[in-house]
């Protein structure tokens, strides 16, 4: 078998994620060590544009450009993938993990018999091994693994796990014209896109995270500009979310999203174990809380020990001149 | 409607797990529960039964012999029978494999609905349901929100969808994974705890499946797992300091620019 890798690309709004940049950096990583080629593997409709921008980030880039693929549905998306696989035989197919990773990765490796890890955050070559690294019981523990190679693999890994890197590179479009077939047992029968905000939370390179020390839901809109400051996100623990301050969408932990933000700054926010397994992978945390005795310093890198609502109209001002520096 | 809800008995979260010296295997603390989002999918299961005469709720899990307590949990919720696929002498942990236990299982029960978590809250990997529903070639609607019943063939579900949601019409047989948000489960009364405490649970052997040994013990693991660490921690925090919080945010401004570079 060869070694190549596909990797699946996924889009937002027509552009390309940025999840599926660092895969493809990664996967290219690998593959040059292996001599082996990787595939961007884009699928949907109007999906050309997008298509052009995964040259330089692949050996190769399969297009499969399909009236039947604007609206996600597993089965469609599955069945063209699994045509591919047959066709191009690739040694391992990285994903995100993300709804749709989710979604389509464990079914496509039970159809092929294949190994399958979900939710991965690293990937590290030892001679002709691919050694997967991936948490485990809320990161209490780091497993590293390796699939048997005698048929394709599926991976898929966080958003925020590797960092993005162009490779001198102009992958070739390659356009599959493929059959789509829809499972008959399905009806879609409406999509309803929620209101785009502008990062997805767990793509988000700064997370401002409210917990229940915010008081209550009028104050996170100080929060809001904060992030639009950063091009960041706001976020929230799961008490602010259970008192219906927030939409789940926002939740951080256990029950929510696991988050790796460049910088995670956290207000009011005790850091209860439910949540800072969510975000302890952050690469700076910072924490903002009046009670010098709060579980979260236990977990941040710098604290400040003072009222937040003092604080935030500060932080705020401090960040936005910041930026304008920059 | 003959509904079955897959659950996971999971380490708790705040149980302590540590390494043990092999660095190939760990130590948890006897601390578990079912896993948080099971709990979702044993209401709804309960739900439908309360809307559907003459229904029942079988609950299964592939596991160790003290994940019997788990399914004590479900029929102390409301459901009526229990299966512990005991992997006592499987000593794997490959989806694959267990999924194809779980789906053998489910070949030979007659199933209108099945219903299982999202993920698991010990490895998050959101793989079993989904396989399952591979191995048993039906349809799968993963993340659900909303779960109507229109006739005993058919179903509308709501689904997360990468940046929203789905509704859709899906024919049963089918698989349903569950969301947080779909409903709350109820917390078990008294009576259903004692009943539960007397109920018989059904321990089947993964081999008398129809699943030959080679297909499911240890060396059929498709994934090896090379070795356990500690995440490395953070040093002590700083606490910034200042006479004015003005001076504390100022100089906090300063390390995330100088020292963490992160500005």
């Amino acid at each position: 078998m060869s070694k190549d890798i596909f990797v699946f690309v996924e889009c937002k709004n027509g552009s390309i994620r940025k999840v599926s940049f660092e895969l493809l950096s990664k996967a290219k990583e690998i593959s040059e060590k292996l001599s082996s080629i990787v595939y961007a593997v884009i699928i949907g409709s109007d999906v050309e544009a997008a298509a052009n921008n995964l040259q330089e980030f692949a050996d190769k880039v399969i297009v499969v450009n399909n009236e039947k693929l604007k609206n996600y549905r597993w089965d469609t998306y599955i069945h063209v993938m699994e045509q591919l696989i047959r066709k191009y035989t690739p040694y391992a197919v990285f994903g995100a993990s993300t709804v749709t990773g989710k979604d389509i990765f464990p079914r496509l490796a039970a159809k092929f018999n294949g190994a399958i890890i979900s939710d991965a955050v690293g990937a590290v070559l030892e001679g002709e091994i691919i050694k997967i690294k991936k948490p485990l019981f809320g990161g209490k523990i780091i497993s590293w693994v390796a699939c048997k190679d005698d048929s394709t693999f599926f991976v898929t890994f966080r958003p925020n796990s590797f960092s993005v890197e162009k490779r001198p590179s102009n992958g070739e479009l390659i356009y599959e014209a493929l059959d789509v077939a829809e499972d008959a047992r399905i009806n879609l029968v409406r999509v309803d896109k929620a209101e785009s905000k502008k990062v997805d939370l767990q793509e988000a390179d700064f997370i401002i995270c409210g917990g229940r020390g915010m008081k209550g839901p009028e104050n996170f809109q100080i929060l809001e500009e904060i992030a639009e400051i950063m091009e960041g996100r706001v976020g929230a623990s799961r008490a602010v979310v259970d008192s219906k301050w927030r939409d789940y969408d926002d939740q951080i932990g256990k029950s929510g999203k696991t988050v790796s933000p460049k910088l995670y700054i956290g207000c009011g926010v005790s850091g209860a174990l439910h949540h800072t397994m969510g975000m302890d992978t952050s690469k700076v945390i910072v924490a903002v809380n009046k009670d010098p005795n709060a579980l979260i310093f236990q977990y941040a890198d710098y604290g400040i020990v003072d009222d937040l609502f003092d604080v935030l109209p500060l932080l705020k001002e401090g960040l936005l001149k910041t930026k304008q520096e920059v | 409607m003959n509904i079955l809800v897959f659950i996971k008995q999971v380490a708790d979260t705040e149980a302590r797990i540590s390494l043990k010296s092999d660095k190939r295997s760990l130590e948890i603390e006897n601390k578990y529960n079912m896993n948080f989002f099971d709990e979702f999918a044993v209401e709804e299961a309960l739900k439908v039964k309360s809307k559907i005469k003459d229904s029942q709720i079988t609950v299964c899990t592939y596991g160790a012999k003290k994940a019997v307590e788990a399914l004590r949990t479900a029929i102390a919720m409301g459901a009526d029978k229990a299966f512990l696929l005991d992997n006592t002498g499987l000593d794997n942990d490959d989806p694959l494999i267990t999924s194809k236990i779980l789906a053998n299982f489910t070949k030979n029960g007659g199933f209108d609905l099945i219903f299982c978590g999202r993920q698991a809250i010990d490895d998050e990997n959101a793989n079993i349901g989904t396989m399952v529903a591979e191995f048993l070639d039906i349809p799968h609607v993963s993340a659900i929100l909303k779960f109507d019943i229109i006739d005993e063939k058919k179903v509308v579900v709501e689904s997360e969808i990468e940046g929203g949601k789905a509704t859709l019409e899906v024919e049963l047989p089918a698989l349903f994974t569950t969301q947080k948000g779909i409903n709350e489960p109820r917390v078990p009364l008294i009576t259903g705890v004692m009943k539960a405490m007397k109920a018989s649970i059904n321990v089947i052997d993964p081999v008398t499946l129809g699943l030959s040994k080679d297909i499911i013990d240890t060396t059929a693991s498709k994934i090896s797992v090379l070795t356990y660490e500690t995440p490395a921690g953070r040093p002590a925090v700083k606490i910034v300091d200042g006479e004015t919080t003005g001076e504390k945010v100022k100089s906090l401004i300063n390390i995330l620019k100088e020292d963490a570079k992160v500005l």
